[in-house]
């Protein structure tokens, strides 16, 4: 009975923030971004503080302890105090498509490599 | 009527005795595997921390590598950044990410030869090994 409705509350979030957070960062990150595109795409740096702001929609599913993935059953991971590379590798193979899970495909496809970097440095300095 | 009492009974006490003697639970029913959801977590029997402790230090076939000669002393301290820290994560999302690379779900360069023989009983092993160990991984709750 629960789960329906906390899923459409995740959505909703996450269409929320994802909107803010375009009209956000798109602006002040287009210049820094076209600057390092050219040179190495890989190397963008992330700002944890942008993370904070950018990671208030992964509660829904990875702020609840206990949380379970609906199918295939199982706890969605912890993912705070993993290392930046991981959770840069991670969301941007499913921002490819790469690594499938419907929600985790939708939630980097709305997400700029500068995005990601932001995300990765926030959730991997939480102790 | 009292065979079938009798019949629950002695299902209820099998079922009680076999938990006390696993780690981690058994997943559900195999069901959603007969129907052919093999990706699904769902129907891996009972882990064992003992087993997959002295599994994830074996090398494996395919790499030369153990588990813990890239993930790091109980999974908690890997060589190298790219590789994620097992130690401390749900034990049941190990099992799903191992399902994962051994059923082509999921690639790495190194994780999909060596996941690709393991056993269903073997990764729950594994997954009841490191998902019982110490680390700062941790959920969102209070991160804001």
């Amino acid at each position: 009975m629960m789960r329906p409705l906390m899923i459409a509350a995740c959505f909703l979030l996450t269409t929320a923030a994802s909107v803010a957070s375009a009209q956000e960062t798109q602006a002040p990150a287009a210049a820094p971004a076209a600057a390092t595109a050219t040179t190495a795409p890989a190397a963008v740096k992330g700002d944890a503080a942008k993370g904070h702001q950018l990671t208030y929609t992964c509660q829904g599913c990875h702020g609840i302890a206990g949380y379970k993935n609906a199918y295939p059953n199982y706890h969605v991971p912890k993912i705070g105090g993993q290392s930046a590379e991981y959770l840069v590798n991670a969301l941007t193979e499913y921002k490819k498509g790469a690594r499938k899970h419907p929600t985790m495909q939708a939630q980097s496809q709305s997400f700029s490599d500068q995005d990601i970097a932001d995300i990765a440095a926030f959730l991997s300095s939480l102790k | 009527m009292t065979n079938k009492i009798l019949a629950i009974a002695l299902l209820a006490s099998l079922a009680v005795v076999g938990c006390s003697s696993s780690d981690t639970p058994a997943e559900h029913s195999a069901a959603d595997r007969g129907e052919g959801h093999t990706s699904s977590s769902a129907g891996l029997p009972a882990g064992h921390i003992a087993a997959g402790e002295q599994l994830a230090g074996t090398k494996g076939k395919a790499t030369g590598q153990s588990c813990v000669d890239c993930h790091g002393a109980e999974g908690n301290a890997p060589i190298d950044g790219t590789y994620p820290k097992l130690a401390g994560q749900y034990y049941d999302y190990i099992a799903h990410a191992l399902q994962a690379y051994r059923d082509g779900d999921r690639e790495h360069a190194l994780m999909s030869s060596q996941a690709k023989d393991l056993t269903d009983q073997q990764i729950a092993d594994l997954a009841a090994y490191f998902g019982s160990r110490q680390s700062n991984l941790r959920d969102l709750h209070n991160a804001h």
